[in-house]
C-alpha cells in the first residue's frame, strides 16, 4: 500500500470540504424562518468541545485570583454537599471600543513529541509529530448597554484534531452558534494489508498472490512485504444552533449539525473456516478467513428544534429530533487469496474456484421524532406531568446481490459442468444479481411511540409523594423472505457461496424440490417491543437533616419473537440522605430487583428457517436442534439484583474534602447455560486540599473488580443432533463448560499547583492498573475446541494469560509570567503504556496462519514523551 | 482572617442606608428588559419574610470582591441591562432575595438565601429560586429526579458567581470535572483501554445524561438512568447514526440495547466490549457445531491450534456485521 495511503485516510475530498459549509447555510436559513427565532439547546450532543491537550478547553490555564473568593472569609465556601468552590479567575483585563467591552486570551507555542505513532497514545488526538500550535484562542466581546456578546473559541493542534466556535447573542434576548470539529480515531498503528485499494469500496490483491488460488506462505509473505499503515476514522462535524425568546414565558430553539466520518477500520471478511479442516481427518488448508479493511465515507445530518413555555401555572415543550444518514458505499468488495477445497466425503468432487467476497455497509436511514410536553402545578405544591412522542426511523437502501461471484459456486462431481449431473452446482448467474431477490430494496421501518404521565406532591414540607406510568413502543415493520424468483430456491449463497463450495449439501439454499431437508435462514427477524413501566415514591424529610425514601417500581417488557414474549422485573429503592453533622453529607441508595417472565421458549426464531416452510422434509436423523434447552439469555433470564451505592463527602478541615464511595451491584441469574452472575464492587476516595488561596493539592485512590460468570455446552453430534436436552444425547453433561472473566482495576492520582515566586507550578500524576484473568472448567473433554492430548478423560481447567492495560502518565509544568499580559507555560508530559491482549499473542511473528490473513496486528505498548512551550498572551 | 475582618467592619461602618432600585423610576428612553431577565423580582427567602431589598450597591459594599468576579458572567451582564431598562428588577437580590436582614444581621444564617453548605438556606428553597427563572425544558423532570431525591441543589454543580468554566456556569473546570466530584468511579472508568473520548475534552457525561431529571429512570431494559433520550439506543445512535438502521437482518440484543454488549463508560475489553470474545458471544451462543466449543490458549496464534473463532477480532472475523446487516445473505451478518 503506497506511503500516501497512511494519510489519505483522513484528508477530505474538495466536494466534503465544500459541504461543510452547506448545513450552516441551511441552518442560517432555517434561523431566517424563525426571523424572530425561539430557540434553545437542551437537547442533542455537542455540549463540550476541547482537546486532550486542555480537556477544559482553555479553563485550566486560567490563573486563580490571589484575592480569593470574598473579604469577608478567608477560604473558599463550600458547596451544599460540601465540595470546596473553586477559586475564581483573575478579572480579565477588558478593552473598550466605543460601547463594547472585550478581553480574551491566546495561547501558541510548540508541541514536541518523539511519537512512535502508537495507538493507543494517538487515541482522539493528534500527537504524531511535532507541530506548531494553536492551544487557545478565547476572545469575549460585550456591549454593556444592551447584553449583546460575542465569543470566539479556537484551538488547532492539527488538521485532524481541531475546533472554531463562535457565539453572538443578547442576554436574555437570544443565543446564536456556530461550531466546526475535526476529531480523529486511530484504530491501529500496526496494520499490514495484502490488499490494494485501502480506503476504496474494492480490495484487490496484488499481481504477487492468486485470488483464490494462493498458498499461505505466498499470503504469508505478500502481508510480510506489505508496509505497515494507520488505520482510523476521523469525524469533521459543523453545526449551528440558535435560541431565542419570544416572550418571557415562550422560547424556541433550533439545532442543525452534519458530520462526516472518513477513514478505515479493520473488518471481516469469511470464505468459510479454516479451523474445521486443519487437523484429522482433513489435514487440510481450507476455506478463508479474511481480515479485511472497512472503507468508511458517510456523512449525518441531525436537527432538533422546538418551542416551549414556562408560565406560572403550566408548561410546554413541543421538541422534534431528525437524523439523516448517508453511507458513499452500499458495500464493498474483496478478493479472498486462498484456495478452497471441497471435502473428500463424495468421490470426486470439485471446488467452484471462488475468491470474490462481499460485505455491505450500513444502509442510509432516516429518523423523525416529534415529542410533546405539558406540565402543570397543582394543589398541595404539585406537579402533573404528561409526555407523549411518536416517531419513525426508516431505510429502503437499494439491496445487492446475494453473491458478486462468476461461473460457478457449490460442489462438481468430477467437473464444473452445470447441469443434473451437478446437483450440488449453482450458476453465479441467477444468484449475482439483484434479480435474484424478493424485493430490491430493503424497505424496513420502526415507528416508535412513548407516552408518560407522572405526578409529584408536596402535602407538606416534610412529605413529596411520586408517581410515573411510562408505556413505551416500537413496531416493526416488514418482513423479508430469502427467495430467488429466477431459480424458486429460498435462501442464499452461504459465506459467499464458499461454504457450499467445501461442505457438500451445505451450499444455504433451501429447495423444496430438489434439496428440501436443507436447513437454511429464509426470513428476516422482526422485533417489536413494548414496555410498561409504572413506579411510586416517597420522600419523608424526617428532620431537617434527614431524608428517607422509598421506590417501588414495576416494570413489564414484552419484545416479539424472542426467548419470552413477557419479562416481569419489580424493585423496590431505598434511599437516605444525612446531613446532621456538619463536616459530612452520606448517600445512601440500595435497590432490590427481582426479574421474572413468562415461559421460556429456547428456540422462538424457528419460523425463520426453512424448517417452517410448506414442503420441508426433516432430515432421517431428525432436524438439527438449534440451540440447548437450558441456554437462558441473560437479557430474557430471571434475575435477582442487589445494589448499593453510598457516597460520603467529609470535611476533616475548613480547606480539606474527602469524598468516599462504596458501589456493589450483585446479579445472579437462573441459568444453567448462559450467563449466570454478573457482580461488580468498587471503592474510590478522593482528597482535596486548598492550603492556601491560589495552592491546593488533590489525590485519589480506586479499586473495582467485576466478576462474569457463564456456563455452555458442547454438542455432540457435529450439528446433526436433534436433541435439544441439556444432559441428552447430543448436549451430553459432559460436554459442558464454564468460565469466567474476572477484571480488577487499580486507580491513583496526585495533582498539585502551586505558586513558588512568581513561577506557577502544576503537577499531575495518573495511574491505572487493569487485570483481566478469563478462566474455565469443564466436566470432560470433548467440551473442548481442541484436544491437545494430555487432557484426562474426565473435568479440567485452565486459564488465559492476565489481560493487562497498565498506563502511568505524569505532567509537569511551570508557568512563569513576563508581564501582566504576558506568560509562558513550559510542561512535559510523559506515558508509558503497557498493553497485553492475548487474541493478538504471536500476531507480532506475522499475520497469516494457515488460510487465515489478519490485517490488524493489535495494541501495542508504548513510552511516550511529549514536551510543549506555549506563549499565553492576554489579549 | 485579621485583615478579612478589618475590611469587613470598615465596610459596614460605611453601609449605606439603602439603594432601593425600586424608588427610582423606569427610564422610557432605555430599551425594554430582555425577555428572559424581564420577569427577574426579588427571590421569596421563606426565612426572611420581613426582609426589605437594599439594592445592589448596598451588597457590593460589603461584596465587592464578589462584585468583581460576578460583573463578568451572563447573569450579570443581563441582570444589569435589566436593572437600569426596570428598576424594579434586581440583581443579586433576584436569587440571594431580600437583603435586609442579611445587612442587619451578616451572620444571621439564612437571612439572605446561600447557596453553600453552611449558609442555612434548605436546599428546596435553594433550588425553587432557580427554577424560578431555569423552570422548564431540560429542568422539566427536575422534581422526582435522582438528583432531587438525593438532596442535590443546583449549586452542587453550578456556581454563576464567576466564570469557572467556559460552558454551563458549572461549579469546576468542566461538566465532567463537575460529575466526577461524586462520580469519581464513573470517571475513571474512561481511562480504561476503550473508551468515549470524554478525557480528551471531545465529550461531556451532558451529551448522553440529563442531570436534571429525564423521563428516563433506568428500569426497564431499554432505558438507562437520566437518559437524555427515551431509550439508550436512541441515545448511542446521537453519534452512532449508521448502527440505527432497521437492518434486513436484525441481531436482537443488538435492537434491544447496545448495552447488551458494551460498557458505555470504559472496559479493558477492545471497543468498549463487557466481556472477551468468544466468551461475550458465548453467553446467548450454543448452537450446535462452531458456537459453543470452550477455548483455551491452545487456540491462539501461539498455541497448537490457532482458531479464527478467538484470535484477533474472534467471532466478529466472520460474522463482522454484528450490529445487523442489510446484505440480502447476511442473515448471520457474515456478509
Amino acid at each position: 500500500v503506497p506511503e500516501q495511503k497512511r494519510d489519505s485516510r483522513f484528508r477530505l475530498s474538495e466536494e466534503q470540504k465544500q459541504n461543510r459549509w452547506i448545513p450552516a447555510f441551511a441552518g442560517m436559513a432555517t434561523m431566517m424562518l424563525f426571523s424572530t427565532a425561539w430557540a434553545d439547546s437542551g437537547i442533542g450532543v455537542d455540549t463540550w468541545r476541547g482537546n486532550k491537550l486542555d480537556p477544559t478547553a482553555g479553563q485550566a490555564s486560567e490563573a486563580c485570583d490571589a484575592r480569593g473568593t470574598t473579604w469577608l472569609a478567608p477560604l473558599q465556601r463550600r458547596s451544599p454537599t460540601g465540595n470546596l468552590y473553586d477559586c475564581p479567575n483573575e478579572a480579565p483585563l477588558a478593552h473598550e471600543i466605543g460601547e463594547w467591552l472585550y478581553y480574551g486570551v491566546l495561547q501558541v507555542g510548540y508541541i514536541g513529541t518523539g511519537d512512535q505513532g502508537v495507538a493507543a497514545w494517538n487515541r482522539y488526538a493528534d500527537w504524531r509529530s511535532d507541530k506548531a500550535i494553536l492551544s487557545l484562542l478565547d476572545a469575549h466581546f460585550e456591549r454593556p448597554s444592551d447584553g449583546s456578546y460575542v465569543d470566539v473559541r479556537a484551538s488547532r493542534i492539527s488538521d485532524e484534531d481541531q475546533y472554531y466556535q463562535a457565539v453572538f447573542g443578547k442576554a436574555g434576548a437570544y443565543k446564536v452558534q456556530a461550531f466546526v470539529r475535526d476529531m480523529p480515531n486511530i484504530l491501529s498503528t500496526d496494520a499490514r494489508s495484502i490488499w490494494n485499494g485501502v480506503g476504496t469500496n474494492n480490495l484487490t490483491l496484488p499481481s504477487s498472490l492468486t485470488p483464490g488460488g494462493s498458498t499461505p506462505a505466498q499470503v504469508a509473505a505478500a502481508s510480510a512485504a506489505a508496509p505497515t499503515m494507520t488505520l482510523g476514522v476521523k469525524r469533521s462535524k459543523q453545526g449551528l444552533s440558535a435560541s431565542t425568546y419570544l416572550t418571557p414565558e415562550w422560547t424556541a430553539y433550533v439545532n442543525l449539525s452534519d458530520e462526516q466520518r472518513k477513514g478505515t477500520r479493520p473488518y471481516g471478511g469469511p470464505f468459510f473456516f479454516a479451523f474445521a479442516f486443519e487437523g484429522p481427518p482433513f489435514n487440510l488448508n481450507d476455506g478463508g478467513v479474511n481480515e479485511t479493511i472497512k472503507p468508511i465515507n458517510d456523512s449525518t445530518i441531525n436537527i432538533n428544534g422546538g418551542l416551549r413555555y414556562a408560565g406560572p401555572e403550566w408548561r410546554f415543550d413541543f421538541s422534534y429530533t431528525g437524523s439523516f444518514y448517508r453511507d458513499k458505499y452500499t458495500s464493498y468488495n474483496y478478493q479472498s487469496p486462498f484456495k478452497l477445497t471441497a471435502l473428500p466425503v463424495i468421490p470426486g468432487a470439485i471446488a467452484a474456484p471462488l475468491y470474490q467476497g462481499q460485505m455491505s455497509t450500513e444502509p442510509d436511514n432516516n429518523y423523525h421524532n416529534f415529542q410533546a410536553t405539558a406540565t402543570r402545578k397543582i394543589p398541595w405544591n404539585g406537579e402533573i406531568s404528561i409526555s407523549a412522542s411518536g416517531g419513525r426511523m426508516s431505510q429502503d437502501d437499494a439491496l445487492i446481490a446475494p453473491i458478486n461471484c462468476q461461473g460457478v459456486f457449490g460442489i462438481g462431481l468430477g467437473n464444473l459442468q452445470l447441469g443434473p449431473q451437478n446437483p450440488m452446482l449453482y450458476d453465479c448467474n441467477k444468484w449475482n444479481t439483484t434479480d435474484a431477490l424478493s424485493r430490491k430494496t430493503a424497505d424496513m421501518r420502526i415507528d416508535t411511540s412513548m407516552f408518560d404521565a407522572r405526578i409529584v406532591l408536596q402535602p407538606t414540607p416534610q412529605w413529596t409523594l411520586r408517581g410515573d406510568v411510562k408505556y413505551d413502543r416500537q413496531d416493526y415493520r416488514n418482513i423479508y423472505l430469502a427467495y430467488n424468483p429466477l431459480t424458486g430456491q429460498y435462501g442464499y449463497p452461504s459465506e459467499n457461496g464458499t461454504q457450499g463450495s467445501i461442505v457438500p449439501g451445505e451450499s444455504g439454499i433451501w429447495d423444496p424440490r430438489t434439496d428440501p431437508s436443507a436447513l437454511t435462514r429464509v426470513r428476516s427477524l422482526p422485533l417489536d417491543i413494548q414496555t410498561i413501566d409504572a413506579n411510586f415514591g416517597a420522600d419523608w424529610k424526617f428532620s431537617d437533616k434527614n431524608t428517607l425514601s422509598a421506590t417501588l417500581d414495576y416494570n413489564r417488557y414484552e419484545p416479539s419473537n424472542r426467548e419470552r414474549s413477557q419479562i416481569d422485573a419489580s424493585s423496590v429503592k431505598l434511599t437516605w440522605v444525612n446531613r446532621s453533622l456538619d463536616w459530612l453529607t452520606l448517600r445512601v441508595n440500595y435497590t432490590y430487583l427481582k426479574q421474572t417472565g413468562n415461559t421460556y421458549n429456547f428456540d422462538p426464531y424457528e419460523f425463520t428457517w426453512s424448517s417452517s416452510m410448506p414442503g420441508y422434509v426433516p432430515p432421517a436423523t431428525g432436524t438439527p436442534a438449534h440451540t440447548v434447552d437450558a441456554m437462558r439469555k441473560y437479557d430474557m433470564s430471571s434475575r435477582d439484583e442487589n445494589k448499593i451505592d453510598v457516597m460520603a463527602t467529609v470535611m476533616p478541615r475548613d480547606d480539606m474534602t474527602v469524598s468516599a464511595s462504596v458501589r456493589g451491584d450483585w446479579n445472579s441469574y437462573d441459568a444453567r447455560i448462559g450467563r449466570q452472575a454478573y457482580d461488580t464492587v468498587g471503592a474510590t476516595v478522593q482528597w482535596e486540599w486548598q492550603f492556601a488561596t491560589r495552592s491546593s493539592i488533590s489525590a485519589y485512590a480506586a479499586w473495582d473488580r467485576s466478576r462474569l460468570g457463564l456456563s455452555n455446552v458442547q454438542d455432540q453430534a457435529n450439528g446433526t443432533g436433534a436433541d435439544p436436552t441439556l444432559g441428552g444425547s447430543n448436549y451430553a453433561l459432559n460436554g459442558q463448560w464454564w468460565a469466567t472473566d474476572a477484571q480488577r482495576d487499580w486507580y491513583g492520582g496526585f495533582t498539585l499547583n502551586h505558586d513558588i515566586g512568581r513561577v506557577r507550578l502544576d503537577v499531575n500524576w495518573n495511574y491505572l492498573y487493569s487485570r483481566g484473568l478469563t478462566d474455565y472448567t469443564y466436566a470432560g473433554p470433548t467440551a473442548l475446541a481442541h484436544l491437545v492430548g494430555n487432557e484426562g478423560p474426565g473435568p479440567g481447567g485452565g486459564a488465559f494469560p492476565n489481560m493487562i492495560y497498565r498506563v502511568n502518565s505524569i505532567t509537569i509544568g511551570a508557568t512563569v509570567p513576563f508581564s501582566e499580559r504576558v506568560s509562558l507555560r513550559l510542561f512535559d508530559y510523559y506515558e508509558r503504556g503497557r498493553i497485553n491482549d492475548w487474541h493478538y499473542l504471536g500476531f507480532d511473528q506475522g499475520l497469516v496462519v494457515g488460510n487465515r490473513v489478519y490485517t490488524d496486528a493489535g495494541p501495542q505498548s508504548y513510552k511516550q514523551n511529549l514536551i510543549g512551550l506555549l506563549v499565553n498572551m492576554k489579549l | 482572617t485579621g485583615l478579612a475582618q478589618q475590611r469587613r467592619s470598615e465596610i459596614a461602618q460605611s453601609l449605606p442606608s439603602t439603594n432601593l432600585s425600586s424608588e427610582k423610576q423606569i427610564d422610557p428612553s432605555l430599551p425594554a428588559p430582555a425577555p428572559g431577565f424581564a420577569r427577574a423580582r426579588v427571590a421569596d427567602n421563606p426565612q426572611a419574610p420581613e426582609a426589605k431589598p437594599v439594592g445592589e450597591k448596598t451588597c457590593v459594599a460589603c461584596h465587592q470582591l464578589e462584585a468583581d468576579h460576578f460583573t463578568h458572567t451572563l447573569h450579570a451582564l443581563g441582570l444589569h441591562v435589566a436593572n437600569r431598562s426596570d428598576p424594579s428588577i434586581p440583581v443579586c437580590e433576584t436569587c440571594h432575595g431580600a437583603g435586609s436582614a442579611h445587612a442587619q444581621n451578616p451572620q444571621g444564617k439564612g437571612l439572605i438565601i446561600a447557596y453553600t453548605k453552611n449558609g442555612g438556606t434548605p436546599i428546596d428553597v435553594q433550588t425553587k429560586t432557580c427554577l424560578t427563572c431555569h423552570a422548564g425544558g431540560p429542568r422539566d423532570h427536575w422534581s422526582g429526579s435522582v438528583h432531587q431525591r438525593n438532596g442535590l441543589s443546583c449549586s452542587d454543580c453550578h456556581n454563576p458567581m464567576a466564570k469557572f468554566s467556559v460552558e454551563g456556569s458549572m461549579a469546576k473546570q468542566s461538566i465532567n470535572d463537575t460529575c466526577a466530584q461524586c462520580h469519581k468511579d464513573i470517571r475513571l472508568q474512561f481511562n480504561r483501554r476503550s473508551h468515549m473520548p470524554l478525557p480528551e475534552g471531545q465529550m461531556s457525561c451532558d451529551d448522553c445524561h440529563n442531570p436534571h431529571g429525564s423521563l428516563s429512570n433506568g428500569s426497564s431494559l431499554t432505558s438507562f438512568p437520566l437518559a437524555k433520550t427515551n431509550t439508550v439506543n436512541e441515545t448511542c445512535y446521537q453519534c452512532h447514526a449508521e448502527k440505527r438502521g432497521p437492518f434486513l437482518f436484525e441481531h436482537a440484543p443488538v435492537r434491544e440495547s447496545c448495552l447488551n454488549c458494551h460498557s458505555p463508560h470504559g472496559s479493558n475489553q477492545n471497543t468498549l466490549l463487557v466481556a472477551p470474545i468468544p466468551f461475550l458471544c458465548q453467553q446467548c451462543h450454543t448452537q450446535q457445531r462452531h458456537p459453543n466449543d470452550l477455548h483455551t490458549p491452545n487456540s491462539l496464534m501461539t498455541g497448537k491450534n490457532p482458531d479464527e473463532r478467538i484470535m484477533g477480532r474472534g467471532c466478529l472475523t466472520c460474522h463482522a456485521n454484528i450490529h445487523g446487516s442489510n446484505a440480502p445473505a447476511g442473515s448471520k451478518f457474515h456478509e
